[in-house]
């Protein structure tokens, strides 16, 4: 039995030197801030013309690309491109299709065509399987999956139509904000300290242990409720501690950041990390190897 | 809180006579202590059900003065589609003491302490019904208490569960509700109004305090327990045990007046 | 109260979990979240504090009014309390949906308080049978992560610390009038005695085993939880069953009964989080004189 109370004053005393000095090489900008008032750039995403001046519309950074001028908000839901790895929850069961909850603007939708039925690919989909959709997916499930296309509301359509997409069985959600997840070639990972680790872009994160093997014929809706081992256990609580420590800090998360988070973590009880000076260590010590390893 | 416009009530406040008898009075007042019962007994209980007509279900209890009426509608569809569960279906507790039923009158809008009863009541029967058999269903338990004089919850949860019963609500088992008032040494089952006040005014001892608890009797599970006051935790764990003994005496008359209920429902026999 | 969505498979792996004593976040079955507790934040008050549990976060704000006592108690003051669940905490209490939660939340208070030792009610009266102190204890929620009672009940703790009632004079004159007087120096106050003030220490039972401090998560893998309000002493001011399931007798035995296994019982679990909570609100309230 532990109760560890604090004072809040305590933790401010701690200041981040190294993510004020991130913050001082970059144009951040508030909404009304006149950006430019050249009228050789062109008006992107999150900004306005006002009298010939390009106006911000969000706060958050600038990005130029050539002649454009866009303002990315650093906090916000989820902006779905095609392509985009998500994992998401099923909020609602519909005729043909499937709501998701995927941290967008508008539930993003999972179409009965664009699933991988138990049975191959190349199943018909009859009117039974209409009529069981329930007992692939119902709601509170999560899967993951992959952006087919965008509507024009915004709305993201989703497929699952890969092995390696479906419903997720065992494990422990983690949300961050999107803009946290860095992009990569691939965001699932079996990270060497026994876990693996789905990094959706959408800024929901699924950890769960490494499967053994890939029971193809299900087609990724059979789920094992079989108890995963204490030592497993201890690493996915300690790899989600260490993302929230990271998310706190708004450190990128990545394989790498992810890995060597875990490592400095080790020396600390599971449930220590969360506390904010065991925090404010993990995350320095993270930093600086991130930092020794780029330069 | 909307003003009651629709009666004409009395002045803004007004107060019970009782309260300006002289203090010597208020003392003197004869009470025979536990009317001639012992600690662990609990009152004659009078238990019927099916006086409503117009209900599905329902029931009368009567435990000494304190006496419960309760009517069971449902299932049915309910009026709002958006709160009904689509795998299991809801259960509405509403219990609202009379007016009259106390010493000092009470108001016919539901205060923050009924609404606080018909939680707990709510609380208490979930467990034993079977609502995932009644899916985007409503069940509907009123409960009314006409005279109160103590255990008030206990008995409303006992005379629900009848006229759930008597509604042929699915349930796994009954439930049966008993309640006790801890004052310093003395453990009293089922205690009136009198009794469950204490002599709340003259003590400051400890280890007072009221208990109740709601049981499924035969599947051994407590489906509600409220206590307040102040209680050791020895004494809370004794008391739990007592409140649960005496459920078990009052299992047999729940049992009979539900049967008899059945048999009257029931066709005459064929020759 | 907020709810959140678990699928089934979240739902098996927290209750193995459980079983395993390591929980999703690393803690065991009886380890609190870190908690962080500030007394005087609001000005206006006559006594505040703010606890965050996690991220539920609870500021509770004192007011002491001058108002006639109860004609039952004539010789005492009494204590109201009232709970806002407000929409800044999700999106769910917006309007009136908070309301029934706030409600049974503000129930529930009282009867933690319904007794003679928590609160030395006598101290607040001014003149029997006309005037007292009215303590008017308003508990603001703003974030819910789960366990709202614990965080309260601390929360609600160490603002009763902190309360100042400015001392009154009752002078009178010659027609047998009574008059109130209140004392001109801030500093000469009347302070509350909170030691016996109770804790709420929420048990969730999760497959056989029950937890403390279960967040939302942990909250949708249990059915019933048994709410347990103790004071320093280890007496037991309220008990309450929470949620839609049933105890079995043992486990609520288990739950309440202090037994000399060895093992570390919730009672003195509860006890302990008193000392706790006694040291930090003492500590916080030595810090603030810092910045006065």
């Amino acid at each position: 039995m532990a109760v560890d109370m604090r004072l809040p004053t305590a933790r401010k005393l701690i200041s981040l030197p190294g993510s004020l000095s991130n913050a001082e090489g970059k144009h951040l900008v508030v909404p009304g801030d006149v950006i430019t008032s050249d009228t050789g750039f062109m008006r992107g995403h999150g900004t306005y013309m006002d009298d010939e001046k390009l106006t911000a519309s969000v706060a958050g950074e600038v990005e130029r690309v050539n002649k454009l001028i866009c303002v990315k908000p650093l906090k916000t839901r989820f902006n779905g491109e095609v392509g985009d790895v998500v994992v998401g929850r099923i909020t609602e069961v519909q005729q043909k299709r499937w709501k998701v909850e995927t941290n967008s603007r508008l539930d993003s939708v999972l179409l009965l065509s664009s699933v991988n039925l138990p049975g191959g690919e190349l199943r018909r989909r009859s009117a039974e399987d209409e009529l069981s959709m329930r007992d692939y997916l119902q709601e509170g499930d999560l899967i993951s999956a992959e952006v087919q296309s965008v509507f024009s509301d915004g709305a993201l359509s989703l497929h699952t139509r890969s092995l390696k997409y479906g419903k997720l069985g065992q494990g422990v959600l983690v949300q961050v904000s999107p803009s946290l997840v860095k992009r990569q070639k691939t965001h699932f990972h079996n990270l060497p300290c026994g876990a693996s680790i789905i990094l959706g872009n959408n800024g929901f994160l699924w950890l769960y242990p490494t499967p053994g093997h890939q029971d193809e014929e299900a087609g990724g809706y059979y789920t094992s409720l079989e108890p995963v081992a204490l030592s497993d256990r201890e690493v996915i609580s300690r790899l989600r501690n260490c993302l929230l420590a990271l998310a706190a800090h708004k450190v990128l998360l990545y394989d790498t950041s992810v890995l060597y988070c875990y490592e400095s973590s080790l020396s600390h009880q599971i449930k220590d990390i969360l506390k904010p000076e065991t925090m404010d260590e993990i995350v320095m010590e993270t930093r600086q190897r991130l930092l020794d390893q780029e330069g | 809180v909307p003003a009651d416009r629709k009666r004409v009530r009395g002045p803004e406040e007004s107060q019970c006579p009782l309260l300006f008898l002289p203090p010597a009075a208020q003392t003197a007042e004869p009470r025979e202590p536990r009317a001639g019962r012992g600690n662990g007994e609990v009152r004659p209980l009078f238990a019927r059900c099916g006086l409503v007509s117009q209900a599905k279900g329902s029931s009368y209890l009567e435990a000494g003065n304190t006496k419960i009426l309760c009517s069971v509608y449902g299932p049915r569809e309910p009026e709002r589609r958006d709160e009904a569960g689509v795998r299991s279906g809801r259960l509405l507790c509403d219990l609202r003491l009379a007016p009259f039923s106390c010493g000092k009158r009470g108001a016919w809008i539901q205060g923050s302490g009924e609404r606080d009863l018909s939680l707990a009541l709510s609380e208490s029967l979930h467990p034993a019904v079977c609502l995932h058999r009644y899916p985007r269903a409503q069940i509907e338990v009123n409960v009314m208490v006409l005279e109160n004089d103590g255990s008030v919850l206990a008995h409303a949860v006992t005379c629900a569960s009848m006229a759930l019963a008597d509604a042929g609500i699915e349930m796994y088992d009954v439930v049966l509700g008993s309640a006790l008032r801890q004052d310093g040494g003395a453990s009293l089952v089922d205690p009136d109004l009198a009794e469950e006040r204490g002599n709340w005014l003259a003590g400051y001892e400890e280890n007072r305090g009221g208990v109740t608890l709601s049981l499924l009797p035969n599947l051994n599970q407590v489906s509600g327990l409220h206590a307040d006051g102040e209680l050791r935790a020895d004494t809370l764990s004794a008391a739990v045990r007592t409140c649960m003994e005496s459920c078990h005496k009052l299992y047999p008359v729940v049992q009979q007046a539900i049967l008899r209920a059945v048999k009257r429902k029931a066709p005459p026999p064929e020759k | 109260m907020a709810t959140v969505q678990v699928s089934e498979a979240e739902k098996v792996y927290i209750m193995h979990g459980v079983r395993d004593d390591l929980r999703v976040d690393g803690r065991g079955c009886e380890d609190y979240r870190h908690m962080e507790v500030e007394t005087d934040v609001v000005s206006n008050t006559d006594g505040s504090a703010k606890v965050s549990l996690g991220h539920t976060d609870v500021l509770v704000g004192i007011k002491a009014e001058i108002g006639k006592p109860k004609p039952a108690v004539p010789n005492e003051g009494y204590v109201e309390f009232f709970v806002d669940c407000s929409a800044n905490a999700t999106p769910e209490f917006e309007g009136r949906g908070g309301e029934e939660l706030g409600v049974e939340l503000s129930n529930t208070l009282y009867k933690v308080f319904n007794n003679r030792h928590s609160l030395d009610l006598r101290s607040l009266c001014i003149c029997p049978g006309e005037h007292c102190w009215v303590l008017y204890i308003d508990v603001l929620l703003l974030q819910c992560d789960g366990n709202l009672f614990d965080a309260m009940s601390v929360a609600i703790k160490a603002a009763l610390f902190n309360t100042r009632i400015p001392k009154v004079q009752v002078s009178e004159d010659e027609e047998g009038g009574k008059e109130i007087e209140l004392s001109d120096d801030p500093y000469d106050c009347m302070r509350l005695d909170v030691t016996n003030v109770p804790c709420i220490v929420t048990l969730s039972k999760i497959g056989h085993r029950h937890v403390v401090d279960a967040t939302l998560q942990e909250k949708a893998c249990s059915v019933a939880s048994l709410l347990i309000s103790i004071t320093h002493k280890g007496l037991v001011t309220c008990v309450r069953k929470l949620g839609v399931g049933s105890l079995d007798p043992d486990s609520i035995f288990e739950m309440t009964e202090v037994r000399n296994t060895g093992t570390e019982h919730p009672v003195q679990t509860h006890t302990r989080t008193h000392t706790h909570t006694h040291t930090y609100i003492y500590i916080s309230e030595h810090y603030s004189y810092f910045f006065i």
